[in-house]
Formats: structure tokens, C-alpha cells, sequence
């Protein structure tokens, strides 16, 4: 298959399509769920489909080690090229690898002003225009309401999007009636986009709880599948 | 004979230029009882700090060659490694720094953590070095130990520990306050041999109390028994030394001392701290890779009853032949023992063992793991790795990349010719990514190597030390050619010039190939061509692959199927089928969409966060890929893969860029497609100079 194909049948046209499509620039996305149930893997996906569409990614972690990073996007990468036995697929490859910066803050304690600091000086100093900001481990539901405030400030001023991966606290989160997590609750005006992954039986289902102006849980008709972590179509 | 190895410490004495590491050495080996007198650097008395073997050194007052020395400090065995401070010495301060297993990080009380300190602390880091600080020339006018430890945390990002305090600074500057013992320590005498202990000055105690509590806090992190003790009050020497040791050895906190070199003050503190703090051999963790077990880790095991494995990490050209110094990491060495080299897989007999001391050595008969040593007229090259027979480990891959540099050099003489050929034979046994040979076209002699640096350093090596001038080329990237997809051949060789003629005719198709670098299929059936000729054919094409037609560079990555053909009964021959084959390669390269490849650098920079704007643009601009970036705070480093065409006199610009605080290294990674635009000026270039030589 050839890369657009690839693009077109991407599970993630489904995803879009459910939202909206997509996020949105100036807008902010959470992917939330308890610890360990795919998180990464999504966002990981979620920045590898725009790769393949030519978006440039910074991916900002908060890990000890970058390395590990890497393996997810080179993991999910060959799996999507296997599944769909993508053409030149080291090309492709090298190519989008020129979209894609990883930033990893290793010390605690860092502020968003020296986040964004950063940000800024790899978009403009080092002229990577980025579309999307993928933000892996930022805890957004203990930030304060002026942090937040400076993080949409930063995606509208430079026309982009920004996803967060948010850890729901417990074995057991509890999610309100309306499908929001009780973490979240005092940070859903904030939200542009939230979608909740959850154990059903053996997988784990992609649900949107809010989509824009609209909070209403729908089901995304979309999976991880267990052993590759790539999102499918149910 | 000792052989207990819990007294032997390896260590290196690490600085900015300037920080006193030569006059700090000078002095151990004078404590030690090594020399009997003490020179100083820039030798008023002509004779120079023992330690400087190198007339490069003797000059710039700076060391740059690993000697390695051994010195008694109350009945330990210290060898000190003498490691060279300066970023551009690669291989010698890699090679250095794997036989070392601690070190102590020199700073000077006035100018604090320099851009060097930053570079040698990293390069510590990396290996994962356990480290002590001394803050040197305390007797400086501006001295501030106290900033400089601060510095310590702040700029290297170390939990340093005041362990001592200073009974006064500049002139004034006595001795320490040890905040262990709680004594007071003067140094007396015209060269400090005269160690008082004394109660601690009125003056000073408040303050001392003061920082014992800031010691004791940080340092009973590492011990619960030392944090209970301090709960009961019931606080022993020996468990803050034992809190001290653990936190150094994993690298979680680095002890800080306090003198003056120059001064004869806090030497013998430094050296306490030394064989307190510091690990034995048998703390530090080595690994070998096994060659019979496809390069598999092995961890190796400082006993001196298993078979014997023994790195030789620095070679030396003394008047009695060449000198081998080696660290022993398992097992031990005998005079007589049989050892085998795993990468010449010779086996040789340890002759000679020796001791050393700078320029003068001591016969020993016996070197226990643990211990480095020196080998007398050993046929071996650096980084070579000695086993007992039986047993094939290495101590660094076998795999030594390819060269990606070349520069064509000129002796400005006929010494300098000479002299060029002596230098050049000992800097490829030295340093195995560093290569020479005489280009057949042009008759000048290359070298080639791993960046514009590695080269230099060695240019400015044969000046100095074999009196060698050069003129010198302009750098030459090793570009490659390859193609891009397949294409058909067909190609008839025919000559008839009177007597027996020459006649073949070779059919097939190119392809790509994406692993190796040449492949010959023979799917020919029914002897169209006659099995006695494939050989030829192969032989063909591989002498068609060593200069591409684009840029002259040789072609990789291709795999060759020839499927028909023809032969003559009378004017075939293998010299017919050779011509065949290259005139088919010929017909087929232009047709196969050949492009140029060039050798993608992975690059590493790191430096202050305040300037990485700075670094992100710097690699934007050299057609860099940012891989990722890593902020730890007040330091960040960043990953690039980035063309070697661009990263030419990247060092300068970086230096100007982050005021010489940052520092980057580069590797080779791959070899990757040039664009467009530059690959069609390399292909003017290379038919303008075509056209020049014609």
C-alpha cells in the first residue's frame, strides 16, 4: 500500500471524524484513563498518523530516559507499515522522521514558563513549525488554572494543538454520569476534546466524553488492539 | 608483594586547564614519596612537573597524554591516570577514563566551574565515574570555596558536600577544618610535611558546627544507621565515612575538599579522602563482550583466580621500544604467563612488567586485577584486548567504523618526510579509526578519520612530536554512490584486431541492495555463458563499483544478477568476460537512477539551557534533523542527525554560539541520500575538475 492509501484508511479518519475533525488549532485534547491502559500508545499513534500526513510533532516527555520514546514512535511505526505492508517503508520513514522532535524533561519541578521557553526556542530559533504538541505525563488536573491559562495562550499564538495524556488517580477512577473522570471535573471548561480509554473484557475502548462544545459520551467505534497497541476500527 | 585489592584505588585527577591538575599531581607523588623534590609546571628550574611527558604538554603547560603513576598513600596502592582535560582527545580520554574507577574533579577557588570542568564532569558522567571535588588555590586572592561548591550544584548538577571547611583565605590560608573528625588540620613546613592537628579555632567553630549539620543532613540520606545515630545522638567517625563512601560510589553525591597545591595545603586530606572514598576495583562494574559468543556481555570479576583479562589502554614510545599500558580487570599477570591479543589473535609471552612513574620505572614481577601495569616490547595496538589463553573476550567491540574524513597531506621536507611516515605508523596502532594510505591517482598521502577534530589533533601531534610539518588538503567528506532502482543490461564486448580477438556478451539487471554493500547472482542456465567465465564476470562488475560515474566515489548497496549470455568458442577469455562486465555496468548505472549518498553524522550537544535557542538554530541551518532534546534543568543536551559536509567548523561556531559552554560530540550513524540541489554541484565539481585533468 502506498503511503496516501495508508492515510485514507487510516483508523484514525474514524477518529477525527468523531471529533469534529480533530482537535483543532489553538485547542486542547486529553487522553485520560487509569495508569497503564494505553495512553502513550495513542498519542504515540495520534502523532504518527499526522507524521504520515506530513504535521510536524514535538512530543514533550517527562520520562527519565528518551530512548524509550523512540521505541514507542519506531514500534508503532513498523507495526502500521506491517499491517499494511506499506510501500518503501524506509523512506517513508526517513522522511517523517525530519516531522517529529522529542522533547524530554528529565528534572522535576520544572515550570511551564521554562517548558514553553523551550517550546518556543525549538519552533522559532530552530525553525520547526510545528502543528501539534503532544504532552505525555503532564499531570493538566493538578496544574494551576494560571498554567493552563498560559498553555492555550501558547497553542492559539502559535496555531497549534495540544494533547495531553492525563492519569486518572486509582485502581478504580471514578467517572461522573456525564462520562467526565472526577479528576477532570474542575478542568473541563479547559478541554477542547476528552477521550477516555477503559478496559472492556480483554481490550481497551476509545470513548469521547467531550467534543468540542458538546458533552456528550459517545463511543468512537475504535480499540486498542491488544498485542500492537495501535488503535483499530471495532 | 600486595595483593589485596581492597586497597587499590585507580583514579584520575580531572581539570580545566589552569586548575593547578599538573602542580596537584606534582605533589601527590611528593607525598607519596615518589619524587623527592617538587618542580613546578612552568619549571623555574627547567625540569618540569614530572607528570607532563609530552614537549606539547611541557609548552602549553597543559597534559595531554595518559601516563599512568603509582603512588603508597598510608598503605594503599593509588595508580593514578593522568586524563586529558581537553574535549578534542576522544579516543585517549575514552580510553582513559574506562580504566579509572574514580577521580577527583580539580577546581579553582577563583574562576570556580569552567566550560572544561563542565566538558571532563560530562565526560565522567558518562562512564559513570564516582568523583570527589577539591577546590584548589584557595590561597588566590578572590578565593571562595564556598561559591564554588555552590557552582558544583548548580552548574554540574552535583549534590556537593562540603567535608571540609578553610582556616582562612588568600594569604591567609592555613589549612582545613575536617568536619568528620572535627580537628582542625594545618599544613607546616617549607612543603606541608608537617601535619598539627589541632582543637578548632574559637573563630571558626560556630561555623563548622554550622556546616557539619548541612554534611551530616545530606550525607545520612545514604545510611539509615548514621540517620538513627544522629536521632540518639551517638554519631561515629566511621559511619559518616561509611555514609560518605556509599553516596560517592553511586554517584549521588561527590564529598568536596578544600586546599592548595601550590601551597602544600590539603594534599594529604585529598589523598585521605581518596582511599576513603573512592571505589576499590572490585566495586566498579566492567564488562567484556565475548567474540566466541557473538559479542555477548560478560561481566567481568576483579578475582585474581579466574582466567586473566587485561586491557591495553595506552601505548608509549620510550628509548627501550614500546611500552604497553594495560589494566588488568580479571585475573592477574605473571612474568612468563602466555596471553593472547583477541584482535590480532597472536599469542605473546609477558616479558618485562613493570611499575610506572612518569619517565622512571620499577621491575615487578607480578601485576594482580585490579592493577595497572606496563609491558615491555608487546607488538599490540591500543585498545587491544589480552585474555588467557582459552578465553576470547574484548574489552571494546571489534567493530571500528569507517572512516568518514579524508585529507591529503604533504610533508614540507625531507625530515618532515621522514618523520611523517614514523608518526603515522604509530598513530594507526594507537587509534584503529585513524587510517593512512597513498592515493594511487594523485601519489599524495591521505589520512582519514572520524571528523575535521580527530585529524587535526593528529596534524598538530606530528609537528610536535616527530617534528613533522605538513601542508595540508582541504577536508574531503567520503561521499558513496548507489542506485535507486532496478535497471537491464545487455552488453556485447567485441574486438577483432588481428590474432585472437576478444568477444562476450553479459546480460542481467542491476538492483538495489539494502543490506551490504555488493551482491553477484549467477541464475545463467544452460551455460550460455560457461561456468569457467562467472568468475570473471564477478570480477568485472566489482572493479566497476570502486568509482561511480557521478562523482568518482565508489558504489554501494548493489546486487548484480546476470541471467544470459554468450561466449566464443576461440576469442572468449576471462580478460573478454571482465571488459563485458564492466561495459554492462556501464550501460546499466545511468539507467538505475543513481544517486549520492553522504555520511549522516549523529551529534550530540550539550550545554546550558539558556542557549539552546541557539544550538536548536545552529543545527537547523547544517541541514540537521533534531532526533530529540533533553532538559535536565540548567543543562540540556540535544540529539541531531546531521550531514559531516555540514558539520565543518561546527566547534567554532558552537563556541561563539553558547560562549564556549557548550561541547558536542559526533559519530558516524549512516549514510544517507544528499538532496537535490547539492548533489547536482558535486556532479559540476566533479566534471569540472574532469575536464580540468583532461
Amino acid at each position: 500500500m502506498v503511503k496516501a492509501e495508508l492515510n485514507k484508511r487510516s483508523p484514525l479518519r474514524v477518529f477525527e471524524k468523531t471529533i469534529n475533525g480533530g482537535v483543532g488549532k489553538g485547542n486542547i485534547g486529553v487522553i485520560a484513563s487509569k495508569k497503564g491502559v494505553g495512553k502513550t500508545a495513542c498519542l504515540v499513534h495520534i502523532a504518527t498518523d499526522k507524521l504520515f500526513r506530513g504535521r510536524r510533532v514535538i512530543h514533550v516527555s517527562f520520562s527519565q530516559k528518551v530512548d524509550h520514546i523512540i521505541t514507542w514512535y519506531e514500534d508503532i511505526f513498523k507495526e502500521i507499515a506491517k499491517k499494511r505492508d506499506l510501500e518503501n517503508a524506509v523512506d517513508v520513514h526517513d522522511e517523517i522522521i525530519k516531522n517529529r522532535v522529542i522533547m524530554n524533561f528529565s528534572k522535576g519541578g520544572i515550570t511551564v514558563d521554562q517548558l514553553l521557553s523551550s517550546l518556543k526556542a525549538m519552533i522559532q530559533d530552530g525553525n520547526f513549525t510545528a502543528n501539534s504538541i503532544i504532552f505525555d505525563g503532564y499531570d493538566i488536573s493538578a496544574a494551576q488554572d494560571v498554567d493552563v491559562q498560559k498553555l492555550k495562550n501558547f497553542a492559539r499564538d502559535l496555531g497549534l494543538e495540544i494533547w495531553f495524556s492525563s492519569s486518572l488517580k486509582g485502581e478504580d477512577p471514578v467517572f461522573l454520569e456525564n462520562g467526565v473522570p472526577e479528576d477532570l471535573v474542575s478542568r473541563i471548561d479547559d478541554i477542547d476534546v476528552l477521550v477516555t480509554l477503559k478496559f472492556e473484557g480483554d481490550f481497551v475502548r476509545l470513548q469521547v466524553v467531550k467534543d468540542h462544545d458538546n458533552l456528550e459520551t459517545k463511543d468512537m467505534n475504535l480499540r486498542l488492539e491488544p498485542k500492537t497497541m495501535l488503535i483499530v476500527r471495532d | 608483594m600486595k595483593t589485596d585489592i581492597s586497597l587499590m584505588r585507580n583514579i584520575g585527577i580531572s581539570a580545566h586547564i589552569d586548575s593547578g591538575k599538573t602542580t596537584l599531581t606534582e605533589r601527590i607523588l611528593y607525598y607519596c614519596k615518589k619524587i623527592h623534590a617538587i618542580h613546578e609546571v612552568r619549571g623555574k628550574d627547567g625540569v618540569g612537573a614530572t607528570m607532563d611527558s609530552m614537549e606539547l604538554e611541557k609548552e602549553r603547560g597543559i597534559t595531554i597524554a595518559s601516563a599512568a603513576t603509582n603512588v603508597t598513600w598510608k598503605g594503599h596502592d593509588i595508580n593514578i591516570i593522568d586524563t586529558p582535560g581537553h574535549v578534542d582527545f576522544t579516543i585517549e580520554v575514552e580510553r582513559a577514563l574506562r580504566v579509572l574507577d574514580g577521580a577527583v574533579l580539580v577546581l579553582c577557588s577563583v574562576a570556580g566551574v569552567q566550560s572544561q570542568s563542565i566538558t571532563v564532569d560530562r565526560q565522567m558522567k558518562r562512564y559513570n565515574v564516582p568523583r570527589i571535588a577539591f577546590i584548589n588555590k584557595c590561597d588566590r586572592t578572590g578565593a571562595n570555596p564556598y561559591k564554588v561548591k555552590d557552582q558544583l550544584i548548580e552548574k554540574l548538577g552535583h549534590n556537593a558536600v562540603l567535608i571540609q571547611i578553610p582556616i582562612g583565605l588568600e594569604d591567609k590560608h592555613e589549612g582545613v577544618v575536617d568536619l568528620v573528625t572535627m580537628k582542625a588540620v594545618y599544613f607546616r613546613g617549607d612543603q606541608g610535611d608537617d601535619i598539627e592537628i589541632t582543637d578548632i579555632p574559637d573563630d571558626l567553630k560556630d561555623e563548622a558546627e554550622e556546616k557539619r549539620e548541612v554534611m551530616l543532613d545530606a550525607v545520612s540520606m545514604f545510611s539509615d544507621e548514621l540517620m538513627e545515630a544522629m536521632m540518639e545522638g551517638e554519631v561515629t567517625e566511621e559511619l559518616i565515612h561509611e555514609a560518605i563512601r556509599k553516596g560517592t560510589l553511586t554517584q549521588e553525591l561527590t564529598p568536596v575538599c578544600i586546599g592548595s597545591a601550590y601551597k602544600n595545603k590539603g594534599v594529604q586530606s585529598l589523598l585521605d579522602a581518596v582511599v576513603q572514598y573512592l571505589p576499590t576495583p572490585t566495586e566498579v562494574e566492567n564488562i567484556a563482550l565475548d567474540l566466541d559468543n557473538d559479542e555477548q556481555e560478560v561481566k567481568l570479576e576483579a578475582d585474581e583466580t579466574k582466567p586473566t583479562v587485561a586491557l591495553a589502554f595506552k601505548l608509549e614510545d620510550g628509548q627501550y621500544g614500546q611500552l604497553t599500558y594495560i589494566r588488568v580487570y580479571q585475573g592477574k599477570i605473571k612474568k612468563g604467563d602466555e596471553l593472547y591479543n583477541t584482535r590480532s589473535r597472536k599469542k605473546f609471552k609477558v616479558g618485562r612488567l613493570i611499575k610506572m612513574h612518569s619517565d622512571h620505572m620499577e621491575d615487578i614481577t607480578e601485576a594482580n586485577c585490579g592493577d595497572i601495569t606496563a609491558l615491555f616490547g608487546i607488538d599490540c595496538a591500543s585498545g587491544d584486548t589480552f585474555n588467557a589463553p582459552g578465553l576470547n573476550y574484548s574489552m571494546t567491540s571489534m567493530f571500528v567504523p569507517a572512516p568518514v574524513i579524508s585529507l591529503a597531506i604533504s610533508p614540507k621536507d625531507k625530515t618532515a618526510a621522514d618523520n611523517m611516515g614514523k608518526a603515522l605508523n604509530r598513530f594507526t596502532k594507537e587509534d584503529p579509526t585513524f587510517r593512512t594510505f597513498v592515493d594511487p591517482e594523485s601519489n599524495q598521502t591521505i589520512v582519514q578519520g572520524m571528523g575535521e577534530l580527530h585529524l587535526d589533533v593528529y596534524i598538530e601531534r606530528m609537528k610536535r612530536e616527530y617534528n613533522a610539518e605538513v601542508e595540508v588538503g582541504r577536508p574531503q567528506v567520503a561521499y558513496r554512490e548507489a542506485i535507486s532502482r532496478r535497471a537491464d543490461f545487455n552488453y556485447t564486448h567485441k574486438k577483432q584486431t588481428g590474432g585472437s580477438g576478444q568477444y562476450g556478451r553479459v546480460a542481467g539487471f542491476i538492483e538495489p541492495l539494502s543490506e551490504g554493500e555488493y551482491e553477484f547472482v549467477n541464475s545463467i542456465k544452460g551455460g550460455a555463458i560457461p561456468t569457467e567465465y562467472i568468475p570473471a564476470c564477478d570480477k568485472g562488475f566489482k572493479s566497476a563499483l570502486a568509482k561511480g560515474s557521478l562523482i568518482g566515489f565508489p558504489i554501494v548497496g548493489i546486487k548484480v544478477t546476470i541471467n544470459d549470455g554468450q561466449s566464443h568458442p576461440v576469442d572468449s577469455s576471462d580478460m573478454a568476460f571482465q571488459h563485458a562486465a564492466i561495459g554492462a555496468f556501464k550501460e546499466a548505472y545511468p539507467k538505475a537512477k543513481p544517486v549520492i549518498l553522504e555520511p549522516i553524522m549523529k551529534v550530540s550537544v550539550e550545554g546550558p539551557t539558556e542557549f539552546q535557542g541557539n544550538v536548536f538554530g545552529s543545527i537547523n541551518q547544517r541541514r540537521g534533523i533534531i532526533i530529540s532534546s533533553v532538559d535536565e534543568g540548567a543543562f540540556s543536551t540535544v540529539e541531531a542527525e546531521v550531514p559531516l559536509s555540514e558539520m565543518f567548523g561546527y566547534s567554532t561556531t558552537l563556541r561563539s554560539l553558547t560562549q564556549g559552554k557548550a561541547e558536542f560530540t559526533m559519530e558516524f550513524l549512516k549514510y544517507g541520500k544528499v538532496p537535490m540541489s547539492i548533489s547536482e554541484e558535486l556532479i559540476k565539481e566533479y566534471q569540472d575538475k574532469k575536464k580540468k585533468e583532461s
